[in-house]
């Protein structure tokens, strides 16, 4: 399992990832507006929050994109976004219970855009894997056990 | 541990910061808590018009603009003749304040949909009625409607 510590391994799924994320905020940030139609009709939430999340959720895919792009912090975006994609497979799951496809508001923030929530599933899960392998696994300078350097005599 | 929770909350705290300073920008105000959204409303944000109706009004007024929320390829085969394109998913580069004014000051607006279940047409009819436009009317049936009625087409489907 030591290929997964592997530093250009975790550079290259963070630019992937964020790429992905920062792709996801591009089509929401500008105008949150239709974002709380789609998030209403999730069929979650009360109507209290759902203007809350639309107004958060776009930022904290920017935020969370440009930290796994630039590598700023790396770790803690990669919890943000395993945080951010198991929600988001656990709403799609509940509707794909129910039956129900519904417009994702991934990518774009069209109500029109109805797909099939299990294969929405199926997209999501190698995201959140390369989230966990950056998250669980951290390259040796990173990690919980990196060795501290020693302290200057100056 | 304590690291990758600091990170965290930093990221978070980041986030609240740019949301709440977005949502202060006025012109793009979301109700933070409570209000919450509100489906869009026959007789308050629209009103439903059979297509007889639209063409009489649409032959009749001056300055009635048809808009058409559905794709471009199914705007291209065929639309309600007159029909301006619309697209629901860019509707913040849509909505120029240009097209916005024109919108404001024509004599009615219907709007025309695929009349699926996504209902896109009663969400721009709120979108507009929103942004300070009367409430638009919405296409009974959308262009399938239109088109049954054998009323005027262009475009491909005649």
């Amino acid at each position: 399992m030591r290929w997964l510590r592997n530093p250009w391994l975790h550079r290259l799924l963070g630019l992937v990832l964020g790429g992905i994320f920062l792709y996801a905020a591009h089509a929401k940030i500008f105008d949150p507006r239709p974002l709380v139609t789609i998030i209403w009709n999730y069929s979650i939430l009360p109507p209290g929050p759902v203007n809350l999340m639309a107004i958060y959720m776009p930022w904290m895919e920017l935020v969370v994109g440009i930290a796994l792009v630039t590598g700023f912090k790396r770790r803690g975006a990669a919890l943000c976004s395993t945080g951010l994609l198991i929600a988001f497979m656990v709403a799609l799951g509940i509707n794909a219970v129910r039956g129900i496809n519904v417009a994702c508001g991934c990518f774009s923030t069209s109500a029109e855009d109805v797909s099939n929530a299990w294969l929405l599933i199926l997209r999501d899960l190698p995201m959140l894997l390369a989230a966990l392998v950056m998250l669980v696994f951290p390259p040796p300078a990173e990690g919980p056990g990196a060795p501290t350097p020693p302290p200057s005599r100056a | 541990m304590r690291g990758l929770v600091r990170d965290t909350i930093l990221l978070v705290i980041a986030t609240l910061v740019l949301g709440t300073a977005a949502n202060l920008v006025p012109g793009r105000q979301l109700a933070w808590w409570g209000k919450g959204f509100e489906p869009p409303r026959a007789g308050v944000d629209f009103n439903f018009l059979d297509p007889g109706s639209a063409d009489a009004m649409r032959t009749s007024l001056p300055g009635v603009v048809v808009l058409d929320t559905r794709s471009a390829t199914e705007f291209g085969a065929g639309h309600v003749a007159g029909a301006e394109e619309i697209s629901y998913t860019e509707l913040q580069a849509e909505l120029t304040p240009e097209r916005l004014g024109r919108l404001r000051s024509a004599g009615a607006i219907i709007i025309c949909g695929a009349s699926d279940e996504t209902d896109v047409e009663q969400l721009l009819a709120q979108e507009l009625h929103r942004r300070g436009l009367p409430p638009p009317y919405v296409l009974i049936g959308g262009f399938l409607g239109w088109q049954g009625s054998g009323l005027p087409v262009d475009g491909g489907a005649r």
